[in-house]
């Protein structure tokens, strides 16, 4: 039976630890168990009927698909970054234009960096459009 | 044997109407799909494992700790009156898509 629990730890090698894991594990080696012991009673050799239950027991690709982690959901941020890149961008030209009035009145040059300032919330808006 | 592909999709249904009859546990489930069949499909221990899985997350199934056997705590699965909705929906369907399927596989001969 040894050789059993060794077959199937193998078996879920690569599967991330779990409690979920440990107990599909459990389940697996019990009904296995039973299992062989069916088939010794149908006459079997016990290796053989070892043998049998791990050969009968085929690909866990599925299995180990509906263990696998659960790709969480990711957050949708797209809503506070647009939010944050508004308010960074008005404190931003804000500051240009209080510097460009207060040191230099004449020359009205603050339109300048502001177009460059509004890539980012209009990059950020983009990206929450294409999120909606 | 039979093409397993073609069952694979009605394999939620078969269990579910195993279970349905009475709780039973994993070994119990596929010796009776054997014998059923008269051996005609056999269901993978690795796949049956795997619709315990799918069927207890989606709340169809649920499972619970029977008496001790030989080999330890054997784990029964029951079905939720969810599961029984979804089971009745799933037969409608195959009835279904079996006259569906009818009209095209059958009279050829």
């Amino acid at each position: 039976m040894k050789k059993l629990k060794n077959h199937v730890n193998e078996l879920f090698k690569d599967v991330p630890e779990s409690e979920q894991k440990n107990a599909v594990i459990q389940e697996v080696i019990q009904n296995l168990e039973e299992k062989v012991w069916d088939l010794m009673e149908q006459g079997k050799a016990e290796e053989d009927a070892i043998n049998k239950a791990i050969v009968d027991f085929g690909d866990i690709g599925d299995l180990k698909k509906e263990l696998g982690i659960n790709p969480s959901v990711k957050k949708d941020n797209t809503k506070l970054n647009l939010g944050y890149s508004i308010w960074g961008s008005l404190l931003i030209i804000s500051l240009f234009v209080f510097i460009n009035f207060y040191y230099t009145p004449d020359v009205i040059w603050f339109v300048y960096p502001t177009f460059a300032v509004l890539w980012w919330p209009l990059t950020m808006y983009f990206k929450w459009l294409r999120n909606k | 044997m039979i093409r397993s592909d073609i069952i694979r999709g009605h394999l939620d249904s078969i269990i579910l109407r195993l279970i349905l009859e009475k709780d039973r546990y994993g070994y119990e489930i596929s010796k009776e799909i054997s014998s059923r069949t008269d051996n005609r499909f056999q269901i993978k221990e690795a796949t049956l494992y795997a619709v315990f899985q799918r069927l207890e997350k989606k709340e169809l199934i649920e499972s619970y700790f029977g008496k001790v056997s030989k080999g330890g705590k054997r784990k029964y699965y029951g079905i939720t009156s969810l599961g029984k909705a979804y089971l009745k929906e799933t037969v409608a369907e195959w009835e279904e898509t079996k006259e569906i399927i009818d009209l095209f596989m059958e009279g050829l001969n």
